[in-house]
């Protein structure tokens, strides 16, 4: 049995939850999140025919840095930052936090979700082409409709056995 | 030395000790291991030193002469002291005699004496061949033990029939037809009332990722999923580690959570958390301590390298499952001897007493495992009520459960299904916890609070969340709902098609009425041909009624002209002719009062036939069409409504 633990940080409103709902269900009710500022949740893929087991821990939002939990970090064998692709500043922010997250978490996979595919974006293609030309693995999703969000969840988790 | 030689023969028989005492004196002071003389030595020749008269044969023979009787008995005594068979056969002469003595004197040291022996004796005895005791004892305490119950059957029963009188019926009864339905036995109500504490639950953590390593619970204890409930402590732990100390190496050492106290306990880099029940004694602590060094020493490497990998830590459990203990009170309160057999002669008793008892027990413990099925049916027949979600319904103690529902704002609410079904509240608690359903009935429910419909709407859901609503309702109820409908969660989708407003479908008669009237003109004039008077009439006058309508339905119309002019003529004439035909019927709807705005537009001949005349009958190009918007709808909807 493998088990990884898996962290969502990003801006507020940018569809953290919201992903992790489309993915998985939990037992915690939402008021965790706004006590001690993370919900965790828990799904079990099959990967090649193993078994892994993501524990999710989805933060909440925060306008200001100093306010993020980074001790929540610790130990993340993958994350995602998350941005909401009708707010430009969502991906400045999504970069900044990507930043503090591979500080204390390490040099481990993570993946750039950009959120809200389903309305009409700010955020232009050419933009995050030139990111992903430099490395950075960026992927298009819906909470809403559920556009990629399957692909974010199994592409982390395979680079994750990889590493 | 002379004074010896000379004395000794003049002295008589008493003297003897006196002369040897002398003696010993003086060699005490150079050699102390003569002290234990041998008893020989009182008439045996001393072959220290003295051989000069002891040798001598006279003086030998006087001795004999004058003490031989003396001697002999000597030589007895001696043999007797010596002799230990000889010593068992006197003192068991008088050993009862002694013990008797000694017993009369009330120093208990017989007692003390004989204590352990006789203890050691009895169990050992009573181990070998139990059944022997038991057949010796029982026609003595039988009757005893039999009488002893009987009297702790009536008094707990007078007990209970007084608690009965004290509450008044009511709660008596409740209890009584709890007892009975549950089974639960008072034994079991008083081991309850007697638990101090049971470890429950243990989670062994690696600390930096929260991931659970092993897990181990008590039997009967109902879990939450152990991954998750880790990562969940580890993340509070941080929590409070990050707000109230900020400091790294202090930490969480107990979570207290009603009768819940969660343990922790930190190894370098994994920790246990254990979820006990009850006040944890200073030993179990001790224990958990140790246990969690163990583990960190056995798993170093595995902890320290740990990628996620938790198959390595499958060992841990036997350590783990060491602390899962329980104790009650007066557990460790030594039991005299004969509680220790009341097993024995009850079970003895209960075959006496037949079948009837174990019928009873047996009839019980179905009682009881039934009781526990129908609750379980229970609480999670109620989860399954629409909009309510069971999360949990756990046994806390025999006779309590403890449930937590998911309920939405408009499902029933748990409690009183549950009293539908005749449990009694008693024997539960509830935990509520609001949450919004996308069930079907739900969203139906919060739909129609939020659009209020008419009655003569009826409301469908489908699975993919699509509201599809039927019937007649007005117009402008109709656009406000669909706005409203649509922004709650779960509605993903509207359909409208089977909705009508009767004056709809008025209106569009009427609209289809003035849209297809068609007034000609004679060539080069802008007033219309006489024979299209009263069409016109009519039409101007539906026009009116039209505008009432919509503005009782909240809807703005807009009405658009067309004049039109056949292909003779210039251009320029065509042009200024067509508008002029528009404009006619725009007056004449004015006149009429109507504030319809208008849009008037000139189309020349665009429109007109380019075939000869001859060739289009009676069709004429110098004509006025009218077209009528109902502004203010949105496109989607107006055909929704419109078609
Ligand atoms: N249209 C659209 N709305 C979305 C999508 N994902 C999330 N939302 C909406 O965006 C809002 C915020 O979503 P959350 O999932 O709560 O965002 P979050 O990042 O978890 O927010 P915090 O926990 O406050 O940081 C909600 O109203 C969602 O319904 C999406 O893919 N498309
Ligand atoms: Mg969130």
């Amino acid at each position: 049995m493998i088990s990884k633990k898996i962290c969502m940080i990003g801006a507020f409103s940018v569809g953290k939850s919201a992903l992790v709902a489309r993915f998985v269900h939990s037992i915690f009710s939402d008021q965790y999140l706004s006590t001690v500022g993370v919900k965790i949740s828990k799904k079990v893929i099959d990967l090649n025919g193993a078994d892994l087991t993501m524990v999710l821990w989805d933060m909440e939002g925060k306008d200001d840095f100093a306010d993020v939990h980074m001790s929540y970090l610790r130990g993340a064998m993958g994350f995602f930052t998350v941005a909401d692709g009708t707010r430009r500043e969502t991906l400045t922010m999504a970069l900044r936090l990507r930043e503090l997250a591979l500080e204390t978490a390490g040099d481990v996979p993570h993946i750039i979700i950009v959120n809200k595919a389903d309305l009409d974006w700010e955020i232009s293609d050419a933009q995050l082409a030139d990111l992903e030309a430099s490395g950075i693995r960026i992927i298009r999703t819906s909470a809403k409709t559920g556009l990629g969000v399957e692909e974010a969840f199994t592409t982390l988790a395979e680079a994750m056995m990889k590493n | 030395m002379s004074d010896k030689v000379t004395l000794t023969p003049l002295n008589t028989e008493p003297e003897i000790p006196a002369v040897r005492g002398t003696r010993f004196h003086e060699q005490n002071i150079s050699d102390p291991r003569t002290e234990t003389v041998p008893n020989s030595a009182l008439y045996d020749a001393d072959p220290t030193g003295h051989t000069d008269h002891d040798s001598d044969p006279n003086l030998q023979k006087l001795r004999e002469l004058l003490f031989l009787r003396e001697m002999e008995l000597l030589r007895k005594l001696e043999k007797r002291l010596n002799d230990p068979l000889q010593h068992a056969q006197e003192t068991s002469e008088v050993i009862a005699e002694a013990l008797l003595l000694r017993s009369q004197q009330k120093d208990n040291m017989l007692y003390t004496a004989f204590e352990p022996m006789s203890e050691r004796l009895l169990n050992d005895a009573v181990r070998k061949n139990p059944m022997d005791f038991v057949n010796v004892l029982f026609p003595l305490m039988g009757p005893a033990i039999r009488r002893s119950i009987a009297e702790t059957f009536h008094s707990m029963l007078e007990g209970f029939h007084k608690t009965m009188e004290q509450v008044f019926s009511w709660k008596g009864m409740r209890w009584r037809w709890q007892a009975m339905r549950t089974g639960i036995s008072f034994s079991e109500v008083v081991l309850l009332h007697t638990l101090l504490y049971r470890v429950e639950q243990i989670f062994f953590i690696h600390a930096e990722t929260g991931l659970v390593l092993s897990h181990v619970y008590n039997e009967g204890v109902v879990t939450q999923d152990a991954e998750m409930v880790s990562a969940m402590l580890t993340a509070i732990q941080d929590f409070a580690r990050d707000c109230f100390t900020g400091k790294q190496e202090s930490s969480l050492d107990s979570l207290q959570m009603g009768e819940f106290t969660i343990m922790v306990e930190r190894g370098s880099s994994a920790y246990l958390a254990c979820v006990v029940r009850g006040s944890v004694p200073l030993e179990f602590k001790e224990k958990l301590r140790d246990t969690m060094i163990a583990l960190q020493l056995k798993f170093a490497d595995a902890l320290n390298s740990f990628k996620g990998d938790t198959e390595k830590f499958l060992p841990a459990r036997w350590d783990l499952e060491n602390l899962l203990d329980a104790r009650y009170a007066d557990e460790d309160a030594p039991l005299p001897f004969w509680v220790k057999l009341l097993p024995v002669v009850l079970v003895l008793l209960l075959a006496l007493g037949g079948g009837y008892l174990w019928h009873n027990v047996q009839q019980q413990n179905i009682a009881r495992e039934e009781a526990k099925k129908y609750m379980e049916a229970s609480f999670s027949q109620v989860g399954n009520e629409p909009g309510i979600l069971l999360v949990e319904a756990r046994q806390d103690a025999p006779d309590h459960w403890e449930a937590i529902y998911l309920k939405d704002r408009f499902a029933e609410d748990p409690q009183s299904l549950l009293d539908a079904k005749g449990i009694d509240p008693e024997t539960y608690t509830l935990q509520v916890i609001p949450h919004v359903s996308y069930e079907a009935d739900m969203l139906t429910k919060r739909v129609k609070e939020r659009i209020s419909p008419p009655e003569s709407v009826s409301m469908v859901f489908d699975k993919d969340g699509t509201l599809y609503l039927r019937g007649e309702a007005p117009m402008s109820w109709i656009l406000q709902a669909r706005q409203e409908a649509l922004a709650l969660p779960g509605v993903e989708k509207i359909d409208m098609s089977g909705l009508i407003d009767p004056r709809v479908d008025e209106l569009k008669r009427m609209i289809a009425l003035v849209e297809t009237t068609v007034v000609e003109f004679p060539s080069g004039k802008d007033v219309p041909v006489s024979e299209d008077a009263a069409k016109l009439a009519k039409a101007i006058n539906t026009l009116v009624d039209i505008e009432k309508l919509a503005g009782s339905m909240n809807v703005t119309v807009n009405l658009t002209i067309y004049g039109h002019a056949d292909a003779t003529g210039s251009s320029k004439f065509n042009y200024e002719i067509s508008q002029a035909r528009a404009r006619t019927i725009a007056a004449m709807l004015y006149n009429r009062g109507s504030a319809i705005p208008i849009a008037i537009y000139g189309m020349g001949s665009e429109h007109a036939s380019q075939e000869p005349s001859e060739y289009t009958g009676n069709q004429t190009s110098r004509k006025v069409e009218l077209r009528v918007h109902l502004a203010q709808l949105p496109s989607d909807t107006v055909l929704n409504i419109l078609h």
